[in-house]
This record gives C-alpha cells, sequence and structure tokens, in this order.
C-alpha cells in the first residue's frame, strides 16, 4: 500500500511539481494549500511525512508544523521544510518547531525524493 | 516641484516681511511727524508683530496649516494621486502574479499528464509488465517449449507406429511358417496315403489273411485324404491370413510414410513460426528497450523542466512583497502631508520606512542582492549536499 505524504504550499504550481515528483516515485499525495488549510486535512489518517513551505498566507510553516506536531496522531510524523528561506536563523525556527530536514527552494525532484526516502515512516 | 514650492514659499516670506516693515517704517515716521506719541509706538510694534509671523511664522507658504495653499493642494493632490494609481498597479500585478501562478500550475499538470501517459505507455508495452508479470520473452520460451513437447510426442507416437508395423512383418514372416507347416501337413498327407495304397496292395495280395489289413490300410487312406483336405484349408487360411498381413503392413507403411512427411512438414512449420515470432519478440524488446530509454530521457527532461517552473514561485513570491510594500505608500504620501499640516514642515517623503518594510519580508538571498544592487543570478536548484537534515 502507497505510503502518504502530505503536501503544503501556498503556490499551487509548486504542489503540482512536488505532487508529480512524489507521486512518480509512487507516494499518495495529499495537499494544503497554507498552514490552517492543512490542519483540516490531519484527520487521524495514517500521515507518513509531510513536505511543508515556511511563508504561506493565513498561517505560516513554522506555526503549522508546531500545531501539527501537538496532535497524537502525528507527534512522530516527520516534517521536511521546503522553502525560498536560506536564513540560518529560520531553519533554528524550523527545527525548534519539530522539522526534520530543510530544502530550499529551487530543488531537484531527485534530491527531494531522498530527502523523503530517508525519513518517510515504515 | 517642492523645491520650486520652497523657493515660493521664501520670496512670499520675504516679501510680505519687506511690505510690513515698509509699512511700519512708513507709518512710525507719519505718526512721528504728527506727534501722536503712544498710538505710534502701538502701530509700531503690530507691525513689527506681523513681519516677524509672516517671516518665520508656521504658515510659510502664506496660509494657516490645512489651508488652501497651493502645497496644500498638491499633497491632497498626491495622495489622491498614490489613492488612484497605487491601487491599479498592486491589482496589475496581482492579476499578473494570479495569471503566471495559474499558467504554470496548468504547465505542471500538464507535464504531470505526459508523465503518467509516459509511464502508462511504457507499463502497458513493457516486456515485464505484460499478462500478470509474464514476459513476452517468457511466453516465447513457454510456447517453444510447449511445441517441442508436442513434436516430442508425435515423434514418439511415430515410433510407437514403426514398432507396431515391426510386429506385423514379423506376423507376415509366422504366417509364411505357417503355410510351410501346411504345405509340410499335406506332403505327409501324400505320402502315408501313398504308403497306405501300398498296403492295400500288400493285403490284397495276402489274400483273406489281409482283409483286415486291408481295412486298416483303407482307413489310413482315408484319414490321409482328410489330413491332405486340412493341409489345403490351412495353407488357404494361412494363404488369404498372410495377403491380408500384407496388406495390412504396406497400408500402415504408406500411413507411416504420410504421418512422417506430416510430421516433418509439421515441425518445420513450427520452426518457422517459432523463428518468425522469435524475430516479432526480438523487435518489440528492441522497441520496448527504445521506448524505455527514450521515456527515461523524456522523464529527465521533463523533471528539468519542473526544477526550472519552480521560478514561478520565487517572482509570485518578490511580487507579492512588491505589492505589499506598493499598498504602503498612500499611508507614507498621507503622514507626509499630515506632518506638513501639523508643522508646515515640508519635507520629502523618506524612502527609509518603505523599504525597510520591504526588506522585512524577504525570504531569499536573491531578493536581498537585488535589493543592495548587485547583479544576481537565478538561483541553482538544491544538490543532495546541501539537504540540512535536524
Amino acid at each position: 500500500m502507497a505510503k502518504t505524504i502530505l503536501v503544503v504550499d501556498d503556490s499551487a504550481s509548486l504542489r503540482q511539481v512536488v505532487g508529480i515528483a512524489l507521486k512518480g516515485a509512487g507516494y499518495d499525495v495529499i495537499e494544503g494549500r497554507d498552514g490552517a488549510d492543512a490542519l483540516t486535512k490531519c484527520t487521524g489518517q495514517k500521515i507518513h511525512l509531510v513536505v511543508c513551505d515556511v511563508n504561506m498566507p493565513n498561517m505560516d510553516g513554522i506555526t503549522f508544523v508546531k500545531e501539527f506536531k501537538k496532535l497524537a496522531s502525528y507527534r512522530f510524523t516527520p516534517v521536511i521544510m521546503l522553502t525560498t528561506e536560506s536564513q540560518e536563523s529560520k531553519k533554528e525556527e524550523g527545527k525548534a518547531a519539530g522539522a526534520k530536514a530543510w530544502v530550499v527552494k529551487p530543488f531537484k525532484p531527485e534530491v527531494l525524493l531522498g530527502a523523503v526516502a530517508k525519513l518517510v515512516l515504515p | 516641484m517642492e523645491t520650486i514650492f520652497g523657493v515660493e514659499a521664501s520670496f512670499k516670506q520675504l516679501f510680505a516681511s519687506f511690505a510690513l516693515a515698509a509699512a511700519g517704517g512708513a507709518g512710525t515716521i507719519v505718526a512721528g511727524w504728527t506727534a501722536w506719541g503712544w498710538y505710534t509706538v502701538l502701530w509700531a510694534a503690530l507691525l513689527l508683530a506681523g513681519a516677524a509671523w509672516c517671516a518665520f511664522g508656521p504658515a510659510a507658504g502664506g496660509q494657516a496649516p490645512g489651508g488652501d495653499s497651493m502645497i496644500g493642494r498638491y499633497l491632497h493632490g498626491r495622495d489622491a494621486f498614490g489613492a488612484a494609481v497605487l491601487p491599479v498597479w498592486s491589482r496589475h500585478l496581482e492579476n499578473s502574479r494570479t495569471q503566471m501562478e495559474d499558467a504554470v500550475a496548468d504547465l505542471a499538470t500538464r507535464f504531470s499528464s505526459i508523465v503518467d501517459k509516459l509511464d502508462h505507455a511504457l507499463r502497458v508495452s513493457s516486456l515485464e509488465g505484460n499478462q500478470g508479470g509474464q514476459s513476452m520473452t517468457a511466453v516465447f520460451s513457454h510456447s517453444a517449449s510447449q511445441l517441442a513437447s508436442v513434436v516430442a510426442s508425435m515423434k514418439s507416437a511415430m515410433l510407437s507406429k514403426q514398432a507396431m508395423l515391426g510386429q506385423i512383418r514379423d506376423l507376415e514372416r509366422f504366417t509364411r511358417e505357417l503355410r510351410d507347416m501346411a504345405e509340410g501337413v499335406a506332403s505327409i498327407a501324400a505320402q502315408t496315403n501313398l504308403l497306405a495304397l501300398n498296403a492295400a496292395i500288400e493285403a490284397a495280395r495276402a489274400g483273406p489273411a489281409g482283409a483286415g489289413f486291408a481295412v486298416v490300410a483303407q482307413e489310413v487312406r482315408h484319414l490321409s485324404s482328410r489330413s491332405a483336405e486340412t493341409g489345403r484349408n490351412i495353407s488357404q487360411r494361412v494363404g488369404q491370413i498372410s495377403s491380408a498381413i500384407l496388406a495390412a503392413s504396406q497400408a500402415a507403411e504408406a500411413s507411416s510414410d504420410a504421418e512422417d512427411q506430416s510430421m516433418q512438414s509439421a515441425e518445420g512449420m513450427i520452426d518457422s513460426v517459432l523463428a518468425d515470432f522469435r524475430t516479432m519478440t526480438d523487435a518489440l524488446v528492441q522497441s520496448s528497450d527504445l521506448l524505455k530509454q527514450e521515456s527515461i530521457a523524456i522523464q529527465g527532461e521533463v523533471g528539468e523542466a519542473l526544477v526550472q517552473l519552480q521560478f514561478q514561485d520565487r517572482v509570485s513570491q518578490v511580487m507579492s512583497h512588491v505589492r505589499e510594500n506598493l499598498a504602503l505608500m498612500p499611508t507614507v504620501l498621507e503622514e507626509n502631508r499630515r506632518h506638513f499640516e501639523a508643522t508646515g514642515e515640508l519635507l520629502a517623503p523618506d524612502p527609509a520606512p518603505l523599504l525597510d518594510a520591504l526588506k522585512s519580508t524577504y525570504a531569499m538571498a536573491e531578493e536581498h542582492a537585488v535589493h543592495s544592487g548587485s547583479r544576481h543570478v537565478a538561483p541553482k536548484a538544491t544538490d543532495a549536499d546541501e539537504i540540512t537534515f535536524f
């Protein structure tokens, strides 16, 4: 059974790009338009990994990760931050929130898939 | 305009001061001549105060703060200009950003569709994924094996038939022996008949004493006659059987020859069909390999295109930041006008707050680089060793 990955990004095109890469590798993908929208998708079903942008309207990525990690079902679900942000201070924020990796856009699909394969839950 | 207005304000100030000073001087002289005393001093003080107010008062533009002076009208007009133009610019920016995002999302969807179709075509044509995991090559091998077993089975049947034919030939030999044996019986019967005839002659010569022996000789002749007839019958039957066996043997041989030819023909046809099948299979394998290679190459190209499409996200962010910054401009202009209205001090709008606000929105290194005026090329896609794992 395919593993499910939640992709959170306010850019529809980026969600598409990430989705193409992940679906091509055999993952199922669910999407969130921003942090708040993504939280509504976290209703207890198995999510094996999250790929999340940082700068988004309504709820930014760092806040989302903090809220996501509060949910008992997803406490151990790994999160990869995929963002244009490259400042160390932002990375530290992501790490403190509970993210497991930080990938700076633009990204190569195979690079993202490598990180996903390394972190995705069994 | 500000400079022009600044010059105009100074000119007005000086003009008003000089006018009041001249009027004051003239009034003082006239009052002195007329010796009006305290009235003269009061008049001069009022005129001096008026001159000072004109020269240094808050309404250096010639009007009270917030009045209908040219500067005030200009500043209000500037606010209106900003309120009219900036939203339009913002809407155009947002519209362009949205269109670009929609177009790129659509493009990404189409690329996704291309990749899916390629995958599907590859799966369908793949010799590894056909018929429940059974490859075309495996189907060929299985078919060849089954046909070979059919041919082997037919050859085995042919050998059995030839063995049966050999046994029929053996039967013919046995019937020949039986015929010889029947002829031997006939010969013995003839010899016995001759012997009985001689015995009868000798019995007749013996007279009455040989009467009994004559009866025996007669019976022996009778038996030899029956033996000869039986021998003839056996010989006749064996001849018939031999003929039947010979006919059957000939028919079986003819049938065996025909079957052998059919067998060889069938084997040749099977070899030919398998060779054609092999040629087709090899061609399909080559086509499939080529399709696979091309598909991988196209997927690589699509992957590279998807990397390039990510420019939209960066450009969209930059446009959003600029749009948000543009939206602050009316407030800056309004504050500038309010400052003038409150203090009468006409200042050029300060770019620093706007630029600081813009800078605070930057997320990308390229934005900072562009902001500082340096040339910046589009960033390359992140390599694996650039990922930060926590």
